[in-house]
């Protein structure tokens, strides 16, 4: 697919361009900053407001439930996830985009990304801060979570269990996180550095602390790249380990619904669905609240728009090829769990999850619904309840019943759990609205290499990057 | 009413309701002195020794087992108490008990809590105050002393099985110029005492050997459940229960589906009033076999005479090896199953008259009249003892004993009774106090104390004896009896010292056969014909196999173990037949009214498949006031609901719903009438999916149920070749258990056994419900078929401790690791608590600690076994294979320097089971038992396809011609 783009981005040039037209220089770093610069609007204020009161809801929730137990939440002895790990898949998966935007894509050289990778590496690393949380919280004691981690201890020396998929996912997640806030952050400095240049009093101190004393020299841009391409090329392997360690929970186990060989690219292709579900809505909302539509053009939705349908067509044969392997493998116990997956008590779950995963985003070949802002954002929040869906029913499914009738339970969540779900999006989008009031959303040096090329300069820097 | 720990202050002001720590240590210092001592028996207890002079024995951590009786109810089990500390911990079967055979019931072993209730009442009251015996025995003394010469005294009791106590009963009584001695029993067994009477000449119950019949046909009798002696039944009956040449055939006739019915090998439903007429049939079949002159037809269902043909065919096929047993209270009944006993020349065979069970003696005549002389306010004065008559008797009767002049309660407890007592004399604990008990005739045990009182209480014997002035402790009373009319009767060489040192530390004595000649048959007695009792809905009240009776009620135990047919927790509920449900609109958890017997009860419906249309099944036993009490029991957080309500009780009492009729108290009243409230009450149930059939529009083809109780053909459960080496491979003890599902009767003795030994929480109804129970020992129980076919299949499922455990892998801090001798051992202060290896067991038998479980009650908490961790919150927990006992016995044979024999280990479950049912030992000693079980073509390993490679081994039911059988092994 990428080549297919890259063919297309460089043979004509893009139809709706990557840029208004029009667009120089000067009006990026004026757009990108001024946000920046003047006290927010309303809207973000509004946003704000709700973001936070959701974030507080969850910090309530989750502060009784760690004081109390486990048991405020609806689990039992049957069904030991629900919420908690449905929530953590989902918010890793969520993750991914942002890396395959900025890691693979830069290596592809995809100059579309350019404009909402920063965007999209920071919704990586919210989304990775908010995943982060449910393994803590979702233990028993989450005041010894420190134990998951293999140091040198006075107690024994205690070890852990390398064998345990949970361990793997703390390095993965782990790795994740810190390569992708690194890359982040790295990509960040000269953009810090512009924003330092226009600020004066106790913001350009700030800035410049956090600019790292950017000069914009040749040598520096040098070294600046160098290091971007080692970064992406360490990050690009994260978007395949990390959620395929995250399905290895599932798979290593001998539980029927779980215990299935095609989990790491299934879930690999759902959380880059999924993530680029969540950067198209995030984007929709951003372009339209900061302005910012001669940056985030019809061209760059029409590229997450095919990446949604392709990824979503590739789940969809991932649900198929789950139905035929439990068909196929002849076990009588496989074989009930997807009869009472689609048709149990959950069916209404996988339901939503193949309609919203497999079936709206089909919608997107069609060019007008592609070319809908509208049909878009709601096509994106569809994809988002769809991949959240997934995840449910594949770990509350699958507990829910498996090889003992006798133990045969339904988990129903308690208020508790859903306040943690919505603390969850507050602490999500409290974090994404403080990155857009107080870091350039986008990233400006790079835009400024996209721009309609009566800069001919440009051309040779982009080539090195 | 108030809250609970206010309620005693309020009660009884000025007492203290409970010792205090303090207190209760000093207490105990004395007690592993006195325990210790008379479980040596050295000398009597005279003085406390503190630690410092500790007697040469005594080891701090070191268990002392004191041989006693079980007190839970009349059948009076042969018990050993194990003692730490001074305190008793647990409670086991005593193997020297020939008819227990060291199995004891699930009532039984829980017992042990009512030593450390908090809410006994502390001492002896006198007119609703606290008082002095001293003071008591002066008020009562001057009431006796009017009344010697006239004046009516009775002295109402349960079954009393004591033969020092009978005999101290009939001194009193004979004190006063009219006074009598009323035992009653709920349910009655009056009309079988008395049938026996009639036919045989004596009032007691035949001694009934079900391993020696070929055939048992058996009538409303829930003999392996709750009818009167069900550990000794289901000891004897399982021995004819495994496959092979001589396994019984055991049909039953029940108007409800209780335990016994549900493992038998045919089941007919009949209604309460079918049963006289298939009684009388089954009489009339068998004497025409007998060679009697065919009798005119009664009129019987078509089915159930075909039914009763047949059996009646079967039984003549074994006669001599038979039984016909019946748990009816109507005296017609009773008859005809003996004349068809005598006919099947069972007595003397299968009914053993010469060492008759002594285990009920209740009359229910001489209570019916003692209902109408209370009714008439001619009674000066009532000692009740061992009952609770406000409570579990006819609310008629309940009324009357308000115009009793003087009521005098034995009661340890504020119950029913005590409310309205004008004296209450409280009993101690029967682990408390000295006492005896002859069950059988010759077979005696003796009761040792195994903690000093905790309450200020003494024994229905020593309250009576110092009425009459005679002011001698317990012991020195049973020494006297025993020196006097027992020790006689043993007819050996020993002195009486040793005889009772020996009966002492044994627990029970078996006495010779005396050479009196067996009561015989003495012919049909003449009855007037058959009337067809009504038809039409019936009301059938039961006892419940985990809450015998009322007096088990304050037992949070017994109230959370699930029944083993509903699988229902924390109350009790109508049982209704599904055909009935149906046409009536209801399903489980609608609350309906039920009327009968001049009483109105409001309970949830329970749907019960096997169930005669006719019949509601109400439970007794619950109802009891102050049970209240368990309004806090378990976790306390905003989403919770309380088990039970302030003021309110667990469960409803359908007592008052019990009538005499014709003499006797029956337990099935008609007419009954069933109002829907439309109000709803979810039942706690502990398991939700009933069979191993799996939803039909869910099945796949060919898979319409789960085949999990059946051996595998071509398969011996030796596992699958595996990748890689067993890295497992070691030279000491491999453990593993055989449970063998013929034999599981589901009685869940082993359920309370484990919460007992393992220090289980009890989390109380909405936790239940929430699908949250702790227990590590579960009773999976799967309905196979409807109406009559209708059958239980029980599985006992604990942790499996799998050689390939799928738990282990998962756990990132290693809390969960196999051990070197094969055991699967959970780490808990290294659990960190993800849960991600309770979802990957496919047995689903890890439990999680999702609160901190309150444990409040300090005196309670002394029940706790010390030698088990008390978890706390946000930590795994399961089945260890009570990894503690393993170590005991290995330090034993250290310390003994012999090396481990097989049987030294037995895990509290085994060691409870009456069936013997469980089998625990070394896999890698070929000789074990356990290796030797293993070996049964009928075992197989759970779920075996999965590879995990168990080291427990199912053996399985056999495979039943007329069912549809589906193996789907792979």
């Amino acid at each position: 697919m990428a080549t297919r783009i890259r063919a297309t981005t460089l043979q004509v040039a893009p139809a709706p361009t990557l840029v208004a037209p029009g667009t120089r220089s000067s009006d990026v770093t004026r757009d990108v900053c001024s946000p920046l610069e003047r006290r927010p609007g309303r809207m973000w204020w509004i946003g704000l407001l709700i973001a936070g009161s959701a974030l507080l809801v969850g910090v309530a929730c989750v502060a009784y439930q760690i004081k109390v137990g486990i048991g405020t939440w609806g689990l039992d002895r049957t069904v030991g996830w629900g919420f908690d790990i449905t929530n953590f898949v989902f918010w890793v998966g969520i993750g991914h985009a942002g890396t395959l935007i900025s890691a693979v894509l830069l290596l592809f050289r995809q100059k579309w990304r350019t404009s909402i990778n920063r965007s999209a590496e920071a919704m990586t690393i919210f989304a990775v801060i908010c995943a982060g949380l449910f393994p803590v919280i979702h233990m028993g004691r989450p005041w010894l979570a420190y134990w998951v981690f293999p140091y040198p201890n006075g107690r024994g020396p205690l070890w852990v269990n390398f064998r345990s998929a949970l361990l793997w996912d703390v390095f993965a997640i782990g790795t994740y996180f810190t390569i992708s806030l690194l890359f982040w952050y790295i990509g960040l400095i000269p953009d810090l550095a512009t924003v330092r240049d226009r600020a004066r009093g106790w913001r350009r101190k700030l800035y410049g602390w956090l600019s790292l004393g950017w000069t914009g020299s040749a040598r520096s841009w040098s070294r600046y790249e160098v290091a971007c391409a080692l970064l992406a090329a360490l990050a690009t392997p994260l978007v395949v380990s990390v959620h395929s360690v995250v399905s290895s929970d599932f798979a290593t186990s001998v539980i029927p619904g779980w215990h299935a060989n095609v989990f790491p690219p299934y879930f690999v292709i759902g959380a880059v669905f999924s993530g680029f579900g969540m950067v198209l809505t995030l984007m929709l909302v951003a372009r339209k609240v900061m302005g910012y539509e001669r940056y985030i053009t019809q061209r760059h939705i029409l590229a997450m728009c095919k990446v949604l349908v392709f990824t979503g067509s590739i789940v969809g044969l991932a649900y198929a090829t789950e139905l035929f392997v439990a068909w196929y493998s002849g076990s009588a116990y496989e074989q009930f769990t997807f009869a009472n997956r689609m048709r149990g008590p959950l069916g209404w779950g996988y339901g939503i999850m193949v309609g919203c995963n497999v079936v709206v985003p089909q919608l997107l070949w069609l060019s007008r619904v592609r070319n809908s802002l509208l049909a878009v954002f709601v096509i994106s929040l569809l994809v988002n309840v769809g991949m959240w869906f997934e995840r449910y029913v594949i770990i509350v499914g699958s507990l829910e019943r498996d090889f003992l009738p006798s133990s045969w339970s339904s988990y129903v969540p308690t208020p508790i759990e859903f306040g943690t779900l919505l603390g969850s999006f507050g602490l999500f989008f409290t974090l994404f609205l403080l990155f857009c009031r107080f870091l350039p959303m986008i990233s400006m040096f790079e835009v400024k290499t996209v721009l309609a090329p009566e800069h001919g300069a440009e051309h040779s820097r982009e080539g090195r990057a | 009413m108030n809250h609970p720990t206010s309620h005693d202050e309020l009660l009884f002001p000025g007492d203290d309701p409970s010792p205090s720590r303090r207190a209760f240590l000093r207490l105990a210092g004395f007690g592993i002195a006195a325990g210790s001592l008379a479980g040596c028996s050295r000398r009597a207890p005279t003085s406390a020794l503190s630690w410092t002079q500790a007697p040469e024995d005594v080891v701090a951590g070191r268990a002392w087992w004191i041989a006693t009786t079980c007190g839970g109810c009349p059948s009076a089990c042969g018990a050993l108490a194990r003692c730490r500390d001074g305190r008793p911990v647990k409670l086991e079967g005593n193997e020297l008990d020939v008819d227990s055979r060291g199995g004891l019931c699930a009532a039984g072993q829980a017992a042990l809590l009512g030593v450390y209730d908090s809410q006994r009442v502390p001492g002896p009251r006198w007119q609703g105050r606290s008082t002095t015996w001293a003071e008591l025995d002066s008020q009562v003394g001057l009431e006796l002393d009017a009344l010697r010469k006239r004046g009516k005294v009775r002295v109402l009791t349960s079954t009393i099985h004591s033969p020092s106590t009978r005999r101290a009963i009939q001194d009193f009584v004979g004190h006063f110029a009219d006074a009598r001695h009323v035992a009653y029993d709920v349910p009655s067994a009056a009309a079988l005492l008395d049938a026996h009477m009639h036919t045989h000449g004596v009032r007691v119950l035949p001694d009934m050997r079900f391993e020696r019949a070929r055939v048992v046909a058996a009538f409303e009798a829930d003999f392996l459940g709750t009818w009167i002696a069900p550990v000794h039944f289901a000891a004897r009956h399982a021995e004819r229960r495994v496959p092979g040449g001589d396994r019984s055939m055991h049909v039953q006739f029940e108007s409800r589906l209780s335990l016994t019915g549900s493992r038998a090998d045919r089941r007919t439903r009949i209604a309460p009033h079918e049963l006289r007429a298939a009684l009388e049939r089954l009489r009339d079949e068998i004497a025409v076999r007998a060679g009697a002159a065919a009798p005119a037809r009664s009129s019987l269902r078509e089915e159930l005479g075909a039914a009763i043909e047949r059996i009646a065919e079967e039984l003549w096929g074994a006669r001599g090896a038979s039984l016909v047993v019946c748990g009816t209270n109507d005296l017609a009944g009773q008859l005809l199953v003996n004349e068809a006993n005598a006919l099947l020349e069972n007595y003397g065979r299968t009914l053993d008259l010469a060492r008759p069970s002594l285990q009920r003696s209740g009359d229910d005549r001489a209570l019916e009249q003692l209902a109408g002389e209370l009714e008439r306010g001619e009674i000066d004065m009532l000692v009740c003892a061992g009952c609770n008559p406000a409570y579990e008797l006819p609310s008629a009767f309940a009324r009357a004993l308000g115009r009793v002049k003087t009521l005098v309660t034995c009661s340890p407890e504020h119950d029913e009774t005590a409310r309205i007592a004008h004296c209450v004399a409280p009993e101690p604990h029967f682990l408390e106090c000295w006492n005896d008990a002859e069950p059988f005739a010759g077979s005696l045990r003796l009761t040792q104390p195994t903690v000093p009182p905790l309450r200020d209480a003494r024994t229905l014997r020593s309250t009576l004896r110092a009425w009459l002035g005679d002011t001698g402790s317990d012991r020195e009373h049973i020494e006297e009896h025993w020196r006097e009319a027992i020790w006689p009767r043993a007819r050996g060489s020993e002195s009486f010292e040793a005889f009772f040192r020996r009966a002492l530390h044994d627990g029970v004595v078996e006495l010779p056969r005396e050479n009196v000649a067996t009561p015989a048959f003495r012919g049909r007695v003449a009855l007037e014909p058959s009337t067809p009792g009504p038809a039409g809905a019936t009301l059938v009240l039961y006892a419940k196999v985990t809450m015998p009776s009322g007096a088990h009620a304050h037992n949070p135990w017994l109230q959370e173990l699930p029944d083993p047919i509903s699988k229902a927790t924390w109350g009790n509920y109508a049982c209704i037949a599904p055909g009935r449900a149906a046409s009536e609109g209801l399903s489980d958890g609608d609350v309906v009214r039920v009327e009968a017997g001049g009483a109105v009860l409001e309970l949830p419906v329970y749907v019960q498949r096997g169930q005669h249309e006719d019949v509601v099944a109400v439970a007794l036993g619950y109802g009891r006031v102050g049970t209240d009490r368990f309004m806090r029991v378990g976790p306390q957080w905003i989403g919770a609901s309380p088990t039970v309500d302030s003021g309110d009780a667990v469960g409803v009492n359908a007592a008052p719903m019990l009538a005499f009729e014709g003499g006797y108290l029956r337990s099935d009243v008609h007419p009954l009438r069933l109002v829907r409230t439309g109000r709803r009450a979810e039942l706690a149930r502990t398991q939700e999916h009933d069979t191993l059939q799996l939803p039909e529009d869910l099945a796949p083809h060919g898979h319409a149920e789960r085949d999990l109780l059946h051996a595998r053909d071509g398969h011996g459960g030796h596992g699958n070749p595996g990748l890689w080496p067993d890295d497992h491979a070691n030279d000491g003890p491999r453990w593993g258990m055989t449970i063998d599902l013929e034999r599981c009767t589901g009685c869940s003795a082993c359920v309370v056994a484990c919460q007992a030994e393992n220090n289980v929480p009890v989390v109380g109804r909405d936790e239940v419900a929430r699908h949250r129970e702790m227990s590590w020992l579960r009773i999976d129980r799967y309905f196979a078929g409807e109406g009559d076919e209708v059958r239980a299949d029980f599985q006992p499922m604990l942790c499996q401790h799998c050689a390939n455990a799928p738990c282990e892998a998962v756990c990132p801090v290693l809390a969960t690791v196999h051990s070197a001798e094969g055991l699967n051992q959970q780490v808990y202060n290294r659990c960190v608590g993800t849960r991600y290896c309770a979802n990957t067991c496919p047995y689903k038998v890890r439990r999680f600690n999702w609160f901190d479980y309150a444990r409040e009650d300090e005196l309670a908490n002394h029940s706790l076994n010390p030698d088990v961790t008390v978890r706390s919150r946000g930590v795994m927990e399961k089945c260890s294979f009570c990894v503690q006992r393993i170590q005991e016995a290995k330090f034993e044979a250290r310390r003994t320097g012999r090396p481990l024999a097989d049987g030294d280990v037995r895990p509290a479950c085994a060691q409870s089971c009456p069936a013997r049912a469980i089998t625990f030992g070394d896999l890698a000693d070929a000789k074990s038992a356990v290796a030797r079980a293993t070996a049964d073509p009928r075992a197989f390993a759970l779920l075996e396809e999965l590879n995990v490679q168990p080291s427990i081994r199912y053996l399985g039911r056999e495979r039943r011609a007329g069912r549809k059988e589906d193996p789907h092994g792979h």
